[in-house]
């Protein structure tokens, strides 16, 4: 399977960086499993991290903040917290598999967005405002027009999506920014299901803002 | 043994890989006193340049030398260079303070850094060193403004905003020119592919 859209290099460095917001994070991650060719240029933008790091001019530390971290390494590491049980056992009736980078979220049940729309809340543990969910549409549904005043991530799970500027299948990442008025339709037989995540602070316009943002505050 | 020497000669990529992996063998102290040495006044600066108070700076980077003592055995140089792999500690350390800080609850977060990763592709593998020389060289070479746009990319949580304010230019400008230094480093990169 050829991943024909990825995310750009901005949001790869910022990623790199850890100065993407959580819901953007995770639809790259989930990008970055199924992608080699984005975890290469992602370990290209974290070695220009350790780069930077090399060439930081050492600041001064408190003088016995050595001697306080040796006391700390041998004392016994605490009790690593219980994972989160695998999402996709519990929501069976999601009736998808759910790629492992989203274990840890929780993830709500399908709820009625529209006629053959439906999405479900997607929570990251530690960012409760983070904007993303998951959106299931059948087949040859018209999803509203509508832009963005910031950056939006779609990563098809299954099916396929196409609007004006391309067509979208499983494993490939269309990130939109605010220069993009998009009229995404389910292509294809088969339902399409994506996680979707807009920045903190973007704003859908449109009927589609209208619909989420009162439900998910997109 | 509890005070630690201010490093005269930087250790070498190759060097900070051995004392990484005498860490991971044997709990070495001396091993861990270099590491410390070189990176912990490093890794405190760049959290104070990322927007972190002195005294939070300072108590992440014990955090972060603690991690890198004890998870030395996840390092792995055939993916990524030991300053790399401490960056990436550093980052994850951060983000999690900050989610912390936010989350009154303040609940232990999963560690990215432990998760298994996905099975290394060829190209993960045999490159590591390579791939790091490369981005070494790129960065010199790319010029000063360039350079100066990348960093801020890595510092701020708004790089366009602070980028903008930083060079006094408006921020759709901030934008074009983080586009431009980055096709500019992916062409460098890609060159040598």
């Amino acid at each position: 399977m050829t991943i024909r859209h990825h995310p750009s290099d901005e949001s790869l460095v910022r990623l790199a960086a850890g100065a993407l917001g959580a819901g953007p994070a995770l639809v790259v991650s989930v990008h970055l499993q199924g992608c080699a060719v984005c975890r290469d240029r992602l370990a290209r933008f974290e070695a220009v991290g350790g780069a930077l790091l090399e060439e930081m001019s050492p600041a001064a530390l408190a003088p016995d903040l050595f001697g306080r971290t040796l006391e700390r390494l041998d004392v016994d590491p605490p009790e690593p917290a219980p994972r989160p049980v695998a999402n996709v056992k519990r929501w069976p009736a999601l009736g998808i598999e759910l790629p492992s980078a989203m274990r840890g979220c929780e993830i709500g049940p399908w709820r009625w967005l529209g006629p053959g729309f439906r999405w479900s809340k997607v929570k990251i543990e530690g960012s409760p405002d983070a904007k993303v969910m998951l959106l299931k549409g059948k087949a040859g549904l018209h999803l509203p027009g509508h832009g963005h005043t910031g950056l939006e991530f779609n990563q098809i799970l299954s099916g396929s999506l196409s609007d004006e500027r391309g067509h979208y299948f499983p494993g490939d990442l269309d990130e939109a920014d605010d220069e993009v008025d998009h009229r995404p339709v389910v292509a294809g037989q088969t339902d399409c299901v994506c996680l979707a995540a807009v920045e903190g602070d973007t704003r859908l316009h449109g009927i589609l803002g209208r619909l989420l943002r009162p439900l998910v505050g997109f | 043994m509890n005070e630690v020497r201010q490093e005269e000669t930087p250790p070498s990529p190759e060097e900070l890989i051995l004392l990484l992996e005498a860490v991971a063998r044997g709990q070495d102290h001396k091993a861990f006193a270099q590491l410390f040495a070189h990176f912990a006044p490093r890794v405190k600066s760049f959290l104070r340049r990322s927007g972190l108070a002195d005294g939070v700076a300072e108590e992440v980077t014990q955090e972060v030398m603690i991690a890198v003592w004890r998870k030395a055995s996840y390092f792995d140089p055939r993916r990524a260079g030991a300053a790399t792999w401490v960056f990436t500690i550093a980052r994850n350390q951060r983000i999690d303070r900050l989610r912390r800080l936010r989350s009154a609850a303040g609940e232990e977060l999963p560690d990215p850094s432990e998760q298994p990763d996905a099975p290394p592709s060829g190209e993960d593998i045999a490159l590591a060193a390579e791939r790091e020389e490369q981005v070494r060289k790129a960065l010199a070479t790319l010029p000063a403004e360039q350079a100066a746009i990348l960093k801020l990319s890595f510092f701020a949580d708004k790089p366009h905003a602070e980028i903008a304010r930083e060079l006094g230019i408006p921020l759709g400008t901030a934008k074009s020119r983080v586009r431009l230094a980055l096709a500019r480093l992916r062409a460098m990169l890609d060159r040598d592919l």
